[in-house]
């Protein structure tokens, strides 16, 4: 007899509640159901109540993980309602912060996963040394997390020397954590064990349901904004679009973690070839127009939608975000799989967090509920 | 606080910014250990509630449930700007928060967020624990963006800053002769927009991170000035400040209008309104003759 099991709204864990409500028949998922809006903030009507560039720092705050790419988004397509031209340093530093970022979200992400997984020394080691990340974030910009350091018309603090010796350093270093996540991942990495097989997203199922970023990219499809519709400086720089065929969650842990080395070249290729100048411009009056943007955000495709009516409050402004994208590949990855591998199934989406500790098993005939926690 | 400390958190309607500082206060550089804290997964489990986000309309009920089942002595911490005011969100429509308008909030921990640097810290205080300050991770670098602070010297008290604020974090208040302008960093992105757009450069975000208060009311910083009385009515109505720097840039900037320097202070020195009264010449005339004698000649 299948019985229902709630998962959230609440895991204390890290992450942001979401509820989801599993079908279960002899331990096995058959169904899924999502329930959002626990985070709900009613950010799209806000957007309209404050100037371009107030709404800035709320796009920054529409996800703390990934805040730097909302800002970047947000100006972008600003950028394209207001008179403006971004300088070309500006372009390539963007790139910079970017990629930093990217690097402390998918370390972020293993670092969560593995504190699932109960593998405690490498969820210490992969923390711990993220703390570099961290710092130079703050060193950058002034803040770890909501840095802001996207305007309209480029960015607010520039990377000159010694600022540029410590990203190198910083990236050394990265390269050993980058190159010890693989580790984990490889034949008889402690990973593998635990995520070979599990959650598979089939290619054709990846496209159908929209799937962005790793997730799709962890399906053997690529796609990548930075290359399909280079921004910022993107399309100068020599960089992969990794790919990884299986669509299990060891597939889109393994493209996190090769993607990490990516922007650490990334990085080094924009230091290296950084143009002279301004890095920032004075936008100048809104025009009456309407434009979409899109950025590769850690979790995959982000668009933004801004209507202009020539004031300087934007009339309309829309966001689609990765894990909104995403969330709804879950139901195709749980479907089928083992009630004990759902949790792990949710984070590999990374959505902002998956929220999995608490479950309340509901059995439909005797309209009871039982609480367990998973962990 | 004897035993051990076990923390439950609890996160609704924020930017998970927070969530993850308190994550990263799990790495053994913070120390958190060392204070004898853990984190916990149930709130039955758990004697320390540590609220992230401003709380909407679906997170209310929950938050009432979790601090229920929290063990003696039962205490609330409110982590990030949002869980104190809830920060750039406050006007959302599902918003209904904060936290301690729901159920009693013992202490405040703000920032946005709040580096887990003051987040231990805070603990330790909370506990009444100390904390070896001397490693050089306990520093914020140059340019970090904390607590605000005013050069009183400077401020004219022109309000640009609660203008450009992404936030609504600065209020203007007036009273008896006298601009307040109150900056409320619990209510405070940290954008710096307020520094950036200062005309004078009189407000900066220091490096100062350690905000914890147990009085939400306290987490301000204010800079006081001396309004200037309208020449016809009497009433307070601009900062004297301002009107000096105005008229200073006019005569640095435009110094063509050099000559009528003196006749530009005159109209600045009406409020508006008196200077709304001017409706032909005869009443221009009237209003300008109470001030200089000198225009009656004309
Ligand atoms: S206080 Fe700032 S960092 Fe914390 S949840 Fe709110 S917006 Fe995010
Ligand atoms: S830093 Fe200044 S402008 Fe930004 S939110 Fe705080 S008070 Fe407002």
């Amino acid at each position: 007899m299948p019985e229902i099991v709630q998962i959230g709204p609440y895991r204390p864990q890290l992450l942001e509640p979401e509820r989801f409500e599993l079908v279960v028949e002899n331990n096995k998922i058959i169904d899924a159901n999502i329930e959002l809006g626990y985070v709900h903030r009613g950010i799209e009507k806000l957007f309209t109540t404050k100037t371009y560039m107030q709404n800035l720092a709320l796009a920054e705050r529409i996800c703390g993980i990934c805040s730097g790419v909302h800002t970047l988004c947000y100006a972008q397509t600003a950028e394209g309602v207001i008179d403006v031209t971004v300088p070309d340093r500006a372009r390539y530093l963007r790139c910079i912060y970017m990629e930093i970022e990217r690097l402390h979200s998918h370390y972020l992400w293993f670092g969560v996963v593995t504190h699932s997984l109960h593998e405690n020394n490498a969820f210490l080691k992969i923390m711990g040394e993220r703390e570099h990340v961290q710092d130079l974030l703050e060193y950058l910009t002034g803040n770890r997390i909501n840095y802001l350091i996207n305007t309209i018309g480029g960015v607010r603090r520039d990377i000159t020397s010694p600022k540029t010796e410590r990203i190198q350093k910083v990236m050394d270093n990265m390269k050993a954590l980058s190159n010890y996540l693989l580790a984990l991942l490889d034949e008889n990495g402690s990973l593998t064990k635990k995520t070979e097989g599990v959650g598979i997203l089939p290619k054709d199922k990846a496209l159908d349901l929209g799937a962005v970023g790793p997730t799709l990219r962890g399906s053997g499809i690529e796609s990548d904004v930075r290359k399909d519709d280079p921004y910022a400086a993107y399309g100068e720089l020599d960089f992969e679009v990794i790919t990884e065929e299986d669509g299990d969650v060891r597939a889109k842990s393994l493209v996190r973690a090769r993607e990490t080395l990516e922007s650490i070249k990334i990085i080094e290729q924009a230091l290296d070839n950084l143009p002279s100048g301004e890095i920032a411009t004075k936008p100048g009056e809104p025009l009456e127009k309407e434009e979409v943007g899109r950025a590769e955000a850690p979790r995959g495709e982000l668009v933004y939608y801004i209507k202009s009516n020539g004031t300087n409050i934007p009339e309309r402004v829309k966001v689609r975000t990765p894990s909104f994208a995403n969330d709804f590949t879950l139901i195709e990855m749980l479907r089928g799989d083992l009630l004990q591998n759902a949790r792990i199934i949710i984070e590999s989406i990374d959505p902002c967090f998956a929220c999995t500790d608490r479950l309340t098993v509901l059995d439909t005939k005797a309209g009871k509920k039982r609480r367990m926690i998973l962990k | 606080m004897s035993g051990k400390t076990s923390i439950y958190r609890f996160m609704s309607a924020g930017c998970n910014g927070c969530d993850v500082q308190i994550l990263e206060c799990l790495v053994p550089r913070y120390k958190l250990a060392d204070l004898g804290v853990e984190v916990v997964f149930t709130p039955e489990e758990a004697n320390v509630l540590a609220i992230t986000g401003g709380i909407n309309v679906k997170g209310r009920e929950e938050l009432k449930k979790a601090y229920e089942k929290l063990k003696p002595p039962k205490l609330v911490v409110a982590v990030g700007n949002c869980a104190i005011t809830k920060e750039i969100f406050d006007k959302g429509y599902p918003m209904v928060g904060p936290p301690d308008q729901i159920i009693p909030v013992n202490f405040y921990i703000s920032g946005c967020p709040p580096r887990p640097q003051a987040i231990v810290t805070a603990v330790a205080k909370a506990l009444g624990a100390t904390l070896e300050e001397k490693e050089e991770y306990w520093a914020t670098p140059e340019g970090f963006r904390g607590k605000h602070e005013f050069d009183s010297e400077k401020c004219m008290g022109c309000g640009a800053c609660a203008q450009v604020c992404s936030s609504d974090a600065i209020d203007v208040l007036e009273d008896n002769g006298k601009r307040f302008i109150k900056v409320d960093y619990g209510h405070c992105s940290f954008c710096a927009f307020c520094q950036d757009e200062c005309p004078t450069e009189a407000i900066k975000l220091t490096k100062e991170y350690h905000m914890l208060t147990d009085n939400r009311n306290t987490a301000n910083v204010t800079n006081e000035v001396d309004l200037f009385k309208c020449a016809s009515c009497g009433t307070y109505f601009i900062p004297a400040r301002q009107v000096e720097w105005a008229l200073q840039r006019i005569e640095n900037e435009v110094s063509e209008y050099k000559d009528f320097h003196r006749n530009l202070r005159t109209a600045m020195e009406l409020c508006h309104t008196c200077r709304r009264k001017i409706s032909n010449i005869r009443n221009a005339k009237k209003l300008l003759s109470q001030l200089s004698p000198k225009v009656r000649a004309v």
